[in-house]
């Protein structure tokens, strides 16, 4: 039903673009020599701008509260950057759950707003993992990210905040990530039965939709 | 819950998803000792459309009429939160003219949709004659949207970086119309309503959700205020010009149903005081800022959140500098309020259910998108 | 006694009538009898779609320039032209529009540089079958006709 608009445009410029683009959140790396030059671009993107830097410019955040964790962790937390004034940390697989409690105990970080996910198959590292979180207290909105690898099980925040527990779901039933130690560990917006998690990169639109015309109705393609 | 009680069994009844009261295709698996719910359990998922996959196969303009689908009956805010979002990622602000404009049809939105959640959740209750006014008031914000941009429910009203359309010739006489309009109906549902006894036993003290609870479920919104949490995103961090108007947040102490009707009208009101000011002070001006032709943000990653009718609405965009987002994730205020239900129905009678699920405020496309 | 007599002469029930009738009043009747009286919607209203005609030569005043494919967001619309061998432009062969994918969003005709695609005040678009949903360019520039029934 929903073909991707322009029929070779996506597919074709999604891996050009992500071999030049390294994934946000290296920006502490020094730029790559010389980007590789994206592939040709399609027809879309006609006027060609020129090539935009590879890496999210991020800006280091220094305050208070980055001094205070780096006191309190010291190298589990990797980064502290902000981009477009917003501020985040980039924290190891095993200590975002201590840093959710203490920024809860600590420093007002009561109210966790989302838990999400972003696919980089071509990383090494193949998800991030993010925990958006505001203080009332502060007005303050950060963000704490993790790099997990495909199969890694992380902790899960349910016990340091309750509305982890739907937001930990989605993330499963989406991207496939189980979390360790979470209640009631099953998918939670699309059926039991379904095979595969919809929000991964490799995952088409197209492919599904074909998948199950080829099994429901048995015809080749729904389009 | 497992385990069975001495002398009781328990029942495992199930609600929904083509029930009613349950404003969609909710489905509600609540367990019964007697009267008495021991535990929900909500299944979702039922009008799951895919939307975040959607808006990585989309570009970015392209994507803007879907995030209407979500919770469709306040569009207009959804849209908003979106071009906000990649506004900031394209490091572009919207010209003033666009900003006011934006902020009337907001808040416009904002009244239509209390006034549906009034009325359909009275028809829940029983009061049945409430929902016939409210929808005659939500035809006057649907007339206003129709006139400006040509659709009704699903108005897709914002491009990003402004404006598609000028405002129509009358635009600020019927918006100050329909304020001048709507106050004294709004006196009319509450002389209907407030008073009412039984209104007022089916809603006192069913669904209590204290701060702490709320802050721990993550709940925002019309249910945050009204534990007494006096937090709204218009004044936080203000958006969109929202820090010009005068208007106040209101709150209640008590956490109940009932406080949060009460904070729903109040907020109908707070909407006419700023669609009253932005109107008086339309600045003219352009209404689109530059944005090039090809919207293709830098590398980057924005959250932005809004106040949407039903609690803090955020986009999280990651953007790879091409020129379809990377990942689009929609924080969807229906879906983490809905976890709170659990917490407040269990112990209360099932009745009292069907006001607790109302008295949320969910629409089941944002809930599931 | 004056209660009695309230009774007796129907006051109340009277006093009931009295509201109902008030608002028997034509300038308060809300409902609508539709297909005998076709609502009046808005002048922006985005509803059928059209290909406009130059009404001087009754030309297309499409230049098959392929944009509102580009912006459709649900791809529906297939713009067939051919190149024409004398002036060199493109000539408009056929169009074709899938409404029954159609959200209504109007980029399409945001995107039309010369005002040739128009999204309509004609909201009837019901039809028999799914193939009646796609419009090809004939439909699209004379409009559609849907039954009109006599009362």
């Amino acid at each position: 039903m929903a073909d991707d608009p322009k029929p070779d445009a996506p597919e074709a410029s999604k891996p050009g673009s992500e071999a030049a683009a390294t994934p946000p959140g290296e920006a502490a790396a020094p730029p790559p020599p010389a980007p590789p030059k994206p592939a040709p671009k399609p027809a879309a993107a006609a006027p060609k701008p020129p090539p935009p830097p590879a890496v999210m410019q991020t800006a280091p955040w220094e305050s208070e509260l980055t001094a205070s964790l780096k006191e309190e962790f010291g190298d589990a937390i990797t980064e502290f950057s902000s981009y477009l004034g917003q501020n985040f940390l980039v924290a190891r697989p095993g200590a975002a759950i201590p840093i959710l409690q203490s920024l809860k105990d600590n420093h007002g970080f009561d109210y966790l707003v989302d838990i999400t996910a972003v696919h980089w198959p071509k990383r090494d590292e193949q998800f991030d993992l993010i925990y958006v979180v505001y203080s009332f207290a502060r007005n303050e909105r950060i963000r704490i990210k993790v790099k997990l690898k495909e199969g890694d099980r992380p902790e899960t925040a349910v016990d340091v905040h309750l509305t982890a527990d739907w937001l930990e779901r989605e993330v499963f039933d989406m991207f496939g990530i189980e979390f360790e130690g979470h209640p009631n560990m099953k998918r939670i917006l699309m059926p039991d039965e379904w095979q595969g998690h919809p929000l991964r990169k490799e995952v088409s639109i197209l492919g599904m939709d074909n998948n199950w015309v080829q099994q429901n109705l048995g015809i080749e393609s729904g389009q | 819950m497992s385990g069975t009680f001495l002398d009781s069994t328990e029942l495992v009844l199930n609600m929904g998803p083509q029930h009613p009261s349950t404003h969609g295709v909710l489905r509600v698996i609540v367990k019964l000792d007697g009267e008495k719910v021991t535990g929900t359990e909500c299944v979702i998922g039922y009008l799951h459309r895919g939307v975040e996959k959607i808006g990585e196969n989309r570009t970015y303009a392209m994507f803007a009429p879907y995030v209407d689908r979500m919770d469709y009956v306040a569009a207009v805010s959804n849209g908003l939160g979106y071009c906000l979002a990649v506004e900031k990622l394209l490091n572009v602000e919207a010209p003033p003219r666009a900003q006011v404009v934006r902020v009337i049809l907001t808040e416009l939105n904002r009244i239509a949709s209390h006034l549906l959640w009034l009325g359909t959740h009275a028809l829940d209750i029983g009061a049945i004659t409430p929902l016939f006014y409210c929808m005659r008031e939500r035809e006057a914000t649907l007339n206003i949207f129709e006139k400006y941009c040509g659709a009704r429910l699903t108005t897709h009203a914002f491009r990003i970086g402004g404006l598609q359309y000028e405002t129509y010739e009358g635009f600020e006489q019927e918006c100050l119309a329909f304020c001048d309009m709507f106050l004294p109906k709004c006196d009319e549902y509450e002389e209907l309503l407030t008073g009412n006894r039984i209104w007022v036993q089916r809603l006192r003290n069913v669904g209590v959700l204290n701060a702490e609870d709320c802050k721990a479920y993550g709940v925002t919104g019309p249910l945050l205020r009204a534990a007494g949490v006096k937090w709204d995103l218009r004044k936080a961090q203000p958006y969109s010009g929202y820090d010009k108007y005068d208007f106040e947040i209101p709150t209640c102490e008590n956490g109940d149903s009932f406080d949060r009707y009460i904070i729903r009208m109040r907020e109908m009101r707070q909407s006419v005081r700023i669609i009253r000011q932005a109107v008086a002070d339309i600045p003219a001006g352009p209404i689109m800022a530059k944005v090039p032709k090809v919207i293709k943000p830098p590398v980057g990653e924005v959250y932005v959140s809004i106040e949407a009718p039903k609690g803090e609405l955020g986009y999280y965009i990651v953007s790879d500098g091409s020129t379809q987002p990377y990942r689009v994730r929609v924080r969807p205020p229906s879906f983490v309020n809905l976890q709170s239900l659990d917490k407040m129905a269990r112990g209360s009678l099932v009745a009292d259910l069907v006001a607790v699920i109302g008295t949320i405020d969910i629409v089941l496309g944002e809930v599931d998108r | 006694m004056r209660k009695l007599l309230r009774r007796i002469l129907l006051v109340d029930f009277l006093e009931g009538l009295r509201v109902t009738f008030r608002h028997q009043h034509p300038k308060k009747i809300v409902t609508m009898q539709y297909p005998a009286e076709r609502p009046k919607v808005a002048e922006r209203y985005r509803g059928a779609p059209r290909l406009n005609i130059n009404p001087e030569n009754g030309q297309t005043l499409c230049i098959a320039c392929d944009l509102c494919a580009l912006a459709c967001p649900e791809a529906l619309i297939v713009v067939g032209w051919e190149r024409n061998p004398e002036t060199k432009r493109k000539d408009l062969i056929n169009f074709t529009y899938d409404t029954s994918r159609c959200m209504f969003c109007g980029l399409c005709e945001d995107a039309c540089p010369v005002d040739a695609l128009e999204l309509t005040q004609d909201f009837e678009l019901a039809s028999y079958s799914r193939e009646g949903a796609i419009f090809d360019r004939q439909v699209l520039e004379e409009g559609i006709q849907p039954t009109r029934y006599k009362f």
